[in-house]
């Protein structure tokens, strides 16, 4: 009886040690990956850095550092609706981070200058508030 | 032999201030702080990406032009000594400047002379919509540019102060130079007629300056020199400003990256 209750724990504590392992090597590869693509944004490889960003966001769909870091690569690229799309759902999961907010805000100035409507600027603006 | 000598310097100094027991709690709040700024600053990296800016004008609706040389303005107080064909001048540089964005067709030169053949651009010119939508309809252009400019110097004593050394005294002195400075001022008012609805789409100046610094013996020679130069770099500057302004163009600007 007692050597069944040592192998249970034993087998619970691996279990718990196993899963705890998968989960840190997960958390270090999501901020891996996040430094490199930063670095690859700095050195101006969007393309890359959207491939590991969005790795994150696969791995992490409530990111919202690589939400909002891939919005300022889409608009770098000119892909402004990719970058409202990833901004609103950064400026949604956190919405008081000042330097999402202020993206935002930016690429929103670019997207009324090529034309939106005043109703989805107020939406936009409605979301914000 | 007091006990004091036996201590260290530091704990004799301490005691001493009488700091001994807030030190380590300063210190370390000090390193803190300095361990929380730079973890705050490192939080968000600085990056600029390029950003595509809009043409100010419907570049779908004006895709051609004609450009008619730049009349004088009557204001000018330089008038006699500017030359003849500044105006024309004017009008190539930024009929150059135009053709080489994909989205403008402007007529040429030879073509501008040949139309406007036997007459001559004035101010008036720019008041009278019609006769310019008419022209424009000549051209077979959807709109019309035109403007004026005017070309001032403006001459002053300068003194520079700096310092040089003086064997004499064996130290630095104050010295002086006096020089003349020249500045030269070019003002470009720019318009564009739409030519179908004879209105002014855009009606702005520009105006730029460059100052050289003289003695008075090339002062006497620059006042009686050519100015072309000058004015030829001073227009292309407010030109190159106007070109950008009409033309779709990027822009660097700054984004947020989270680590």
């Amino acid at each position: 009886m007692l050597k069944q209750n040592v192998s249970v724990l034993i087998s619970a504590f691996t279990l718990l040690t196993l899963l705890g392992c998968a989960t840190a090597r997960d958390t270090v590869r999501v901020s891996d990956y996040n430094q490199f693509a930063v670095k690859a944004a700095q050195a101006e490889l969007w393309n890359e850095a959207i491939f590991r960003w969005r790795q994150v966001v696969a791995m992490e769909p409530g990111n919202a550092k690589a939400l909002n870091n891939l919005g300022v690569a889409y608009e770098a690229l000119g892909k402004t609706d990719e970058a409202i799309a990833a901004y609103e759902r950064a400026t949604a999961l956190a919405p008081d981070n000042k330097y999402y907010r202020l993206n935002y805000r930016r690429c929103r100035i670019h997207v009324r200058r090529k034309g939106a409507t005043e109703d989805e600027d107020v939406q936009a603006e409605e979301r914000l508030e | 032999m007091s006990a004091e000598k036996g201590l260290p310097k530091m704990k004799m100094f301490k005691q001493r201030n009488g700091w001994s027991e807030t030190f380590p709690v300063s210190a370390l709040g000090i390193v803190f702080a300095a361990l929380t700024l730079c973890g705050c600053g490192r939080a968000a990296t600085r990056v600029s990406i390029p950003v595509k800016v809009q043409s100010e004008i419907d570049i779908n609706r004006y895709s051609n032009f004609a450009v008619l040389p730049f009349a004088r303005e009557k204001r000018s107080s330089r008038d006699e000594a500017m030359p003849q064909r500044v105006g024309e001048e004017i009008a190539s540089i930024l009929r150059r400047g135009l053709a080489r964005q994909k989205h403008f067709d402007v007529v040429s030169t030879q073509e501008t002379s040949r139309i406007l053949t036997g007459e001559t651009v004035a101010e008036e010119w720019l008041t009278d919509i019609e006769h310019l939508s008419e022209l424009g309809s000549y051209f077979d252009v959807k709109a019309v540019i035109v403007g004026n400019y005017r070309f001032d110097t403006d001459s002053r004593p300068r003194r520079y102060y700096g310092e040089r050394y003086s064997i004499q005294r064996q130290r630095y002195v104050m010295n002086y130079q006096d020089y003349m400075q020249k500045t030269y001022f070019l003002t470009l008012r720019v318009l564009i007629i739409d030519v179908e609805n004879e209105q002014v789409i855009w009606d702005e100046s520009y105006r730029r300056s460059t100052a050289e610094a003289h003695t008075l013996g090339s002062f006497i020679f620059s006042q009686a020199g050519p100015q072309e130069n000058t004015l030829r770099e001073l227009s292309r500057r407010a030109i190159a400003e106007f070109t950008r302004r009409i033309s779709p163009h990027y822009e660097r600007e700054d984004r947020y990256l989270v680590q």
